[in-house]
């Protein structure tokens, strides 16, 4: 009790020396203003409003508990995702299209029975029973007057189609781009009425919701018998055919030399087994395959060729070996080597198209979005292939506002297995991201992906293929994913396992690739390792190209080690020296021996190849300068510069707060935001001081706040 | 054969002779001229205010619309003569295009200043037609930018100033009062001569009052400042 008047006249001497705190001072300084105004465009995203002013020259404003709430707040997100984006611009440009032709629709005008236009929607290259028809567009020239190349206008003059043959030929179906509930038995829930709009993030272009008098709205859409049907298991197909025919060669050339194989004996078409879909309704309760007017059992004739574009495709000896063996139909063979495997559920698996061109619209979206996909600049009808870049782009925009706005380990960013996605995304890992696969890999008997980046099966079920604004988690892509590097957006952005490499070395290690001063000499040597004035870069990013040969090219296939070994004996060289022609696109004939075939881009370093994507995204977050380099790029970020020997103590400090928080962005963010250099970022500060004379120190004005 | 054996033990001694070497000597100081101050101002440049943060400021002024909305809005029934569209400010601005791998732009050009006058000229334009032109008029606490009751008759530099401020504050983010001196008297100046040139007889027709026309030259002189593109 006796040393309370000790403490009262303590209290009051400190209450008497110590400044006036920030909340109590009624007059701000231009530098308080001017913190404030980059601090609000730093972390709210734009420059104060005058309410926002007032706030701040308010008695009791804690400039401490504004970053701190900001720091939650979706600019704060905005704000570190832009440093990454503008450093990887996930972002896929024009020349990559997508348009896998198992999950691509296009549509072609015919005449009905009465004359007047009917659209019909078929897959270009399409497997069908009919010898007319097979490869081609369903209905024959014979029947419409016209020929249909692909990505090409229609050749000759339209007649008007017979009932009989359009029904034989084609269903209609309710698809899922006009009926939300597109899997009921009858749909209802139709586009325009009871949902989508441009508001909502799903808007249709005019062609795709009227039919062709640009009147009548479409109800129900018309689809080749073939691409309507809903198996998930097909059969292969063969025709009986052998080598497609072709025309006699002109009189007085040359035969080619080489024995032309006898065609095989003729087989049975084998019935359809798939259920049709929705909607498929034969309309004189005839059509179906099985009674395509095709010969059964018998020799199929093959028409006239100049009733085709082309001639009929042949069997090739592996559809000839295994005709009748079930096969997925979410793969590029369903399309090619069935005739039982269609575009699912109320054309679920399929994007439709307004016309022949080879990447159709179907969609009007966004065109700029650089605030994000809620504040538009313009929009408008685009192609199917920009469709699916606009939500592989937003996939990495969601991994990373997930990333931030959590407040996630960073490391997550390279080996993170969990991803979000929306309904476009959905129907593309379960469908699209499949149809890439499996033609040259069929060779090594790899007939769909079985150990695919992305596992169907994480995809959420509920989700639809029109819910652009439903994004719901992904906990685990699968055992190959690793953060962005698996994403379509980064594997097709960075097409080459070379630019793979590179982009994760400058982007996350802050290293890039300096040549050094040595001529260029004509060489033969393969191993750019050791090349002479190759091997100042090759010699590091050849290693790092070689994380990612297990993932193709301008593809996102992963080439599983059963089928697809580093060291494959089925691709060795023979006495001349050459590997079989079908491993050319797999295997470097540079780094192959009489024994086995070398993996493309494994040479380097087998380890990498066989640890693949997430081998390096481990390696590379293991790495010291990894965390250096997130604290350089976000330093040089917030203060406007490149970081200068002059930033050393600074970037240490923040480093050390970065890694023994767990490599946490926020509160690197919170110490450099409240740091001097953060402070003095501008030359325009009103405490300048006067030039000092030679030799005198610097001495810095205390900044607002600094510790 | 003699001479010749002579002529060549001559030309070998002296071809190996020592070269000459010229002793280092230390040089002499040079003399103090005068005393020379060290400059220890920060040097780099201020920087330039993102473009997604500048367009957001934008969006904030014209009432925190949707981009489109404003688009719809600053365009008006002048079709393009006051604002064309997003697609044609965006790169100008400095926003990024990954999709064609163009990068952010960090520093001012020609191109990107005459953008920022064409949204600011567009800005200022619509808010004096919203906050100084709608009858009734707006609330001020309702209006976007000029967000004060415009003094009326003869306007004196006392009865500038507040309003003068409100803008400040608006574009610039503080007090006029913590500006450089003789900002304020020169902006009261830029309003004077524009109401009086849209005053005096057969000045060109303008939708604009005098007074309007005075806020608004000084809307475009804040908006198109440098403080307000730099940060």
């Amino acid at each position: 009790m006796k040393q309370r008047p000790l403490l009262i006249l303590a209290a009051a001497l400190v209450a008497a020396v110590a400044p006036p705190t920030r909340a109590a001072s009624a007059e701000h300084s231009l530098d308080d203003y001017r913190r404030f105004r980059a601090l609000s465009i730093d972390l709210a995203g734009r420059a104060p409003t005058r309410a926002e002013l007032a706030e701040m020259e308010s008695p009791g404003f804690d400039l401490d508990k504004w970053i701190d709430a900001h720091l939650e707040g979706p600019a704060y997100v905005e704000r570190l995702e832009r440093i990454y984006m503008d450093q990887l611009r996930l972002e896929v440009g024009p020349a990559f299209q997508f348009t896998p032709p198992a999950t691509t629709l296009h549509r072609e005008t015919i005449l009905g029975p009465d004359g007047k236009p009917i659209w019909v929607y078929y897959r270009q290259n399409q497997r069908r029973a009919r010898v007319e028809t097979d490869g081609e567009f369903c209905l024959s020239q014979a029947e419409t007057g016209q020929l249909f190349p692909n990505n090409q206008p229609p050749r000759g003059t339209a007649i008007p189609v017979k009932q009989k043959a359009i029904d034989a030929a084609t269903v209609l179906v309710r698809p899922w781009w006009i009926y939300r509930d597109y899997r009921a038995a009858s749909p209802k829930q139709r586009y325009g009425l009871d949902w989508g709009s441009e508001a909502s993030g799903y808007a249709l272009i005019k062609e795709m919701v009227f039919e062709p008098d640009g009147i009548t709205p479409t109800t129900e859409v018309r689809v080749c018998r073939e691409e309507a049907q809903a198996a998930e298991i097909g059969h292969i197909y063969a025709s009986g055919r052998g080598a497609p025919v072709k025309p006699p060669p002109k009189k007085g050339a040359p035969a080619k030399p080489g024995k032309v194989p006898p065609p095989p004996p003729p087989r049975p078409v084998p019935p359809p087994v798939a259920p049709m879909v929705n909607g498929a309704k034969p309309m004189d309760g005839m059509g179906g395959l099985a009674k395509a007017p095709v010969a059964m059992g018998g020799t199929p004739k093959p028409p006239a060729l100049q009733d085709r574009l082309k001639p009929p495709p042949g069997d090739n000896p592996y559809a000839v070996q295994h005709k009748g063996e079930e096969v997925s139909c979410r793969g590029v063979v369903a399309e090619t080597m069935t005739i039982d495997c269609g575009c699912g559920a109320g054309l679920e698996h399929c994007l439709p198209g307004d016309g022949f061109a080879q990447d159709p619209r179907a969609f009007s979206f966004p065109t700029h979005i650089p605030l994000g996909l809620d504040l538009p600049f313009a929009s408008g009808a685009q192609n199917a292939s920009s469709w699916n870049k606009l939500w592989w782009s937003q996939e990495a925009r969601h991994f990373f506002t997930r990333l931030f706005g959590t407040d996630r380990d960073f490391r997550e960013v390279l080996t993170g297995r969990w991803s979000a996605v929306n309904g476009p995304l959905a129907q593309f890992y379960r469908s699209g991201a499949l149809a890439s696969c499996c033609g040259r890999e069929r060779q090594f008997k790899m007939m769909d992906e079985s150990e695919p980046l992305f596992r169907p099966a994480a995809v959420p079920t509920d989700l639809l293929p029109m819910d652009t604004d439903k994004w719901e988690d992904v906990a685990d892509r699968g055992p190959h994913a690793a953060g962005l590097l698996t994403m379509p957006a980064f594997l097709a952005k960075y097409a080459s396992r070379r630019a793979r490499g590179a982009a994760v070395y400058s982007s996350f290690l802050c290293k890039s690739f300096v040549a050094d001063h040595v001529d260029l000499k004509p060489s033969t040597e393969p191993n750019l390792m050791v090349r002479e004035g190759c091997s100042t870069c090759h010699a590091t990013l050849e290693p790092l190209a070689a994380y990612f040969s297990r993932v193709e090219e301008t593809n996102w296939v992963f080439l599983p080690k059963e089928q697809f070994p580093v060291e494959n004996p089925v691709c060795k060289k023979n006495a001349q020296g050459k590997m079989p022609g079908f491993c050319d696109f797999f295997y470097d004939g540079a780094f192959s021996d009489a024994k086995a075939g070398s993996l493309r881009g494994a040479y380097a370093a087998p380890d990498h190849a066989e640890r693949g994507p997430a081998g390096i995204a481990a390696d590379v977050t293991a790495q010291p300068e990894f965390a250096s380099c997130a604290v350089e790029r976000v330093a040089s970020s917030f203060l406007g510069r490149p970081v200068r020997d002059d930033d050393a103590r600074l970037l240490e400090s923040l480093r050390g707060t970065f890694v023994s928080s767990g490599y946490r962005m926020r509160p690197l963010v919170k110490a450099l935001v409240r740091s001097s250099a953060y402070l003095s970022a501008n030359d325009d500060r009103s405490s300048l001081r006067a030039p000092v004379t030679l030799g005198t120190a610097p001495v810095a004005a205390p900044p607002m706040g600094a510790p | 054969m003699k001479r010749l054996a002579l002529v060549a033990v001559a030309t070998l001694a002296t071809a190996c002779t020592r070269p000459e070497v010229l002793p280092r000597m230390p040089s002499a100081p040079l003399a103090e001229s005068g005393h020379t101050a060290l400059d220890t101002t920060p040097k780099q440049d201020r920087r330039l205010v993102p473009a997604e943060a500048y367009v957001r400021t934008y969006l904030q002024l014209f009432g925190g619309l949707a981009p489109l909305e404003v688009q719809r809005r600053a365009r008006g029934g002048d079709g393009g003569s006051l604002f064309d569209t997003w697609d044609d400010y965006l790169s100008a601005l400095g926003f990024p295009d990954y999709r064609l791998d163009l990068p952010r732009g960090t520093q001012t050009n020609a191109l990107m200043m005459a953008a920022f006058e064409r949204l600011g000229v567009a800005l200022c334009d619509r808010a004096v037609e919203h906050d100084l032109k709608s009858r009734p008029p707006p609330f001020v606490k309702d209006r976007l930018v000029f967000a004060f009751e415009p003094p009326g008759g003869a306007v004196t530099a006392a009865a500038f100033a507040p309003g003068f401020d409100v803008l400040h504050r608006t574009f610039l983010g503080y007090p006029a009062r913590l500006g450089p001196a003789g900002r304020e008297a020169a902006f009261f100046e830029l309003y004077q001569q524009t109401a009086a040139r849209h005053a005096e007889k057969g000045a060109v027709k303008s939708r604009f009052t005098p007074s309007e026309s005075g806020w608004a030259a000084v809307c475009y002189g804040l908006v198109r400042h440098p403080e307000f593109h730099l940060y």
